[in-house]
């Protein structure tokens, strides 16, 4: 069982109350220099500097610096990174070495940097031979450069409001989804142990609201493939909602809690179900026949949520051209495509927390850190982290995500309801009383 | 000192009565539904205020999800004529 | 949902060139279809007419761009029939030599095409990477990948060079193999099956009403192939049976396809095993005086040139019959009933090619 290496309201805290203290020391000389000139002893600004550096706003910087570093965690940081893997990977598959502009690209980096003898060397690389990891960043500033073009006829006004619900509604998802034991935005500590009792019905609530704003994104537009894309997005979110709720509480039901922490604690124990002990085995969730129906149910609603191939049906570029994300020109495009990528983060990162045992992973060594929370204390960080084994399940799951989408043609949209209802939802049905089957031998 | 909960409620109820105004007043069918789950996600929110974390994210999944939607494909399976809507605003 | 009208095209990811298919729906349930073509009419028939016979194989190698030699090649034949000459068999094997190497690139294209139509955008990556085979052989044997401008009246322009049958051997045995891999990512696909079995059907009388040839025609049970029904050039000597589906749907379509790729595989090792030594042209004459046709099958169907000479060195009139104009018109009949996704399923299963369509 590995430790966490991010120790996120601990850090967020320490930076909090360093920029508090840093900005309180303009009015620590102003008190100084009143003291100076005759004022009276603690001086007209102690109060206010007792505020600015004093608990109560620390604690809402450090909340707010937690909110931004999550969110720049997982839009900044792992949104570009796994578009990079999608884009090298179905390269891969069509035979091809696909996004190759690397940071030789950057003229003024190859004539700089570049010139230094040894550490140099990746900037001079020619443009064809790089990682192609700039393509992204690329590709981001490209769209910010865009005109934000609305049509016409469009309902204004709901057209602009429809990314933001996507927006937020996806980032709620990373509200709730921790990435290891200590780099967690919701949630409190009992015992010493993170908890958070509801974490994955609020997973799934924000999974519930992006329909709306899809619906709304594809009306407002006043176009018909829109119109159509948005009617088509919000009835296949809508029906693999339910197998994949449906799913959750066979696991649920299974495992006697909502919570994605408790979630993984169980899975870190070896393998036991009933009278069978696997010692070599984790327990993980995805191993347990009596689930093995739920976790198929699910990778293939999760999928689906993200909309992505085979179930890419509302955006179907052949027949809609875009779907319902046809008119959205520059940086709402930008928001409301990148973040169907983050929808799959999400759905995968849910994934890996439900069936595959989430950030539990062998720990090979530690190295003792400074704890930057409380000075003058070590504690010891392992190697591989957490968040190292949870970001690997990630990719991981990303990848066999590319590999599905880039080697099936999409499924029709009557098939995609007929799969939906015809099958996922009796299957869920099966798995839940599996699963209570299971439970009732006391097999959990 | 104010009492945060009671700001967050005023607010919350403020948004919710107004969008539930909204809900009968607004001339087109996406506004309406776009303002049913503006109250519907509200209500959410006084759940909270509540402390019933439960009842209140059950609340967003079955209402603000599901139901606002199923209401807009309802009415426009049946209805004719949802394209010309916004050009008669104009 | 109310009924409405959707263009699919002039622009559209759909219409893989410059048409516009208008599309009456229900909800997702497609009402009626109408072709709207002419967005790249160029006046072929027109400007052939001022030009000379010889001259005008340029032209028709830019009829359909994926598919020149087979154009070029049905205009020789009418020119040759008007002109009462023939090719000498070197000529003529070569012809069929270069026909079937375009008719697969034909094909693989469509391949291609089809892929992206169904969201399999892997597939075009990998049928274009085997298309690149077949082009290199058109480029070692014609000179260029495209517009190969190679088919003469009397003949072809050039010989094969003497290394071209090793070449082209090892590529149709690699490709038999890759196109296995072709078959894995589409037929075996279960997905696939569900997008194109019984999706866009019509029958056989439906399809010969409306003047469906080629592959479109053949995948309804009719076994009507030119090359075997009247044949030209050095095809009468080749061993090969014609292939025939019978479900009509857009699956039987693609079925005909990927096997006439096998087909023109065999039709090239034979033809290159009895290729005779000789000259590969005859001279022709400068000026024709009469009228004559010529129908060959094409890559898409029945491609017909009529060609009247009134004694000039330019034809007075001449006719095109482009297989693609007849197909495309039979195909509101195929996607009524059928969902809106099918559309794209049905079109590309047709093999729409703009350029020798709007002539």
């Amino acid at each position: 069982m590995s430790g966490h290496l991010i120790d996120l309201y601990g850090w967020s805290g320490a930076l909090a109350s360093f920029v508090l203290w840093l900005l309180s020391l303009p009015f620590e000389l102003l008190n100084w220099i009143a003291l100076q000139t005759g004022a009276q002893k603690p001086g007209p600004l102690v109060g206010f500097i007792d505020w600015l550096a004093g608990p109560d706003l620390t604690a809402l910087v450090a909340l707010i610096v937690a909110i931004t570093i999550v969110l720049l965690w997982a839009t900044a940081f792992h949104l570009l990174i796994i578009m990079w893997i999608e884009r090298k990977m179905y390269s891969r598959l069509q035979d091809r070495r696909g996004i190759m502009i690397g940071l030789g690209s950057v003229e003024i980096l190859r004539n700089t940097i570049g010139r230094i003898p040894i550490l140099g060397a990746p900037f001079r690389r020619p443009s064809h031979l790089g990682t192609g990891f700039l393509q992204t960043v690329a590709d981001g500033v490209k769209l910010f450069q865009k005109e934000v073009i609305t049509p016409e006829k469009a309902d204004k006004w709901m057209f602009h409001t429809a990314p933001v619900i996507i927006a937020a509604s996806t980032l709620l998802l990373f509200v709730a989804i921790p990435w290891s034991d200590g780099f967690w935005l919701m949630g409190s500590i009992e015992n010493g142990r993170p908890v958070n009792p509801l974490g994955i019905l609020f997973i799934l609530a924000a999974f519930s609201i992006a329909p709306l704003g899809i619906l709304i994104a594809g009306w407002a537009s006043n176009n018909k493939y829109t119109l159509i894309g948005g009617m088509r997005a919000a009835a296949q979110l809508m029906s693999y909602e339910i197998p994949m709720l449906l799913c959750i509480i066979a696991l649920v039901v299974f495992a006697g809690t909502l919570d994605p922490f408790e979630l993984v604690r169980k899975q870190t124990a070896p393998f036991s179900l009933g009278p069978v002990q696997i010692s070599f085995l984790p327990n993980w969730y995805v191993f347990n026949p009596f689930l093995w129906i739920a976790f198929v149910v699910v990778f293939v609603t999760v999928i689906a949520e993200a909309e992505r191939i085979p179930f890419d049906i509302p955006e179907a570029e052949a027949e809609l051209v875009e779907g319902w994300t046809t008119e959205y020109s520059g940086m709402r495009f930008g928001i409301v495509f990148g973040f169907k990528w983050l929808r799959a983060l999400a759905g995968a990162a849910l994934i890996s927390i439900l069936f595959l045992g989430g950030w539990s992973g062998p720990v090979f060594a530690t190295f003792m850190v400074p704890n930057m929370a409380a000075a003058g204390q070590m504690y010891p960080v392992p190697i591989l982290p957490q968040e190292f084994w949870f970001t690997l399940r990630i990719y991981l799951i990303f990848v066999v995500f590319v590999w599905i989408g880039w080697s099936v043609p999409r499924v029709r949209i009557d098939q995609i309801l007929n799969i939906g209802w015809k099958r996922l939802v009796p299957l869920s049905l099966l798995s839940i009383l599996l699963a209570a089957l299971a439970r009732g031998a006391w097999w959990s | 000192m104010v009492d945060g909960e009671l700001v967050a409620f005023v607010i919350l109820s403020a948004i919710e009565v107004a969008s539930a105004i909204m809900v009968v007043t607004a001339k087109k069918l996406v506004h309406n539904v776009f303002w049913l789950a503006m109250t519907l996600i509200t209500i959410g929110g006084i759940y909270l205020l509540f402390r019933a974390e439960l009842i209140a994210l059950i609340q967003i999944i079955v209402y603000a999800g599901a139901v606002p939607v199923l209401f807009l494909f309802g009415i426009m399976l049946t209805r004719r004529k949802i394209m010309e809507e916004p050009h008669e605003s104009e | 949902m109310a009924e409405m009208w959707i263009n699919m095209g002039p622009q559209h990811p759909m219409t893989h060139g410059l048409w516009n298919l208008r599309i009456k729906v229900d909800g997702e349930t497609i009402v009626d279809a109408e072709p709207e073509i002419g967005y790249l009419h160029r006046g072929y028939e027109k400007i052939m007419e001022v030009r000379e016979f010889q001259k005008n194989v340029v032209l028709t190698d830019r009829l359909c761009y994926v598919s020149s030699i087979t154009w070029s090649h049905c205009y020789c034949l009418a020119c040759e029939e008007l002109m009462d000459i023939e090719a000498p068999p070197r000529g003529q094997y070569l012809r069929v030599i270069t026909n079937e190497l375009q008719r697969i690139a034909s094909h693989l294209m469509w391949l291609a095409a089809y892929g992206p139509d169904l969201g399999l955008l892997t597939a075009l990556l990998w049928a274009l990477r085997e298309r690149e085979l077949f082009l290199d052989l058109l480029q070692l044997i014609t000179g260029a990948r495209m517009n190969q401008n190679f088919p003469r009246i009397g003949g072809v322009r050039n010989d094969m060079p003497s290394d071209f049958g090793k070449y082209c051997r090892k590529i149709i045995a690699h490709f038999r193999k890759k196109l296995e891999e072709h078959e894995a990512l589409f037929e075996q696909s279960k997905i696939f099956q569900m997008r194109t079995i019984g999706v866009g059907k019509i029958s056989r009388q439906e399809a010969v009403d409306f003047g469906v040839t080629g592959p479109n025609l053949r995948a309804t049970g009719a076994n009507l192939d030119l090359r075997k029904l009247d044949p030209y050039d050095a095809y009468p000597d080749l061993n090969f049976e014609p292939i025939v589906a019978y479900e009509g749907d857009s699956y039987a379509r693609y079925k005909v396809r990927m096997e006439e790729m096998k087909l023109s595989c065999d039709l090239i090792e034979q033809a290159l095993d009895r290729i005779p030594d000789g000259p590969y042209r005859v001279k022709p004459p400068r000026r024709a005086e009469g009228e004559a046709f010529r129908r060959t099958e094409d890559s898409r169907g029945e491609a017909l040139f009529y060609v009247i000479g009134d004694g000039d060195d330019r034809p007075y009139r001449v006719k095109i019959r482009s297989p693609v104009f007849s197909n495309i018109f039979a195909a509101p009949i195929m996607m009524r009933g059928n969902k809106l996704a099918d559309v794209v399923a049905i079109m590309g299963s047709i093999d729409v090619c703009v350029g020798e369509m709007d002539k």
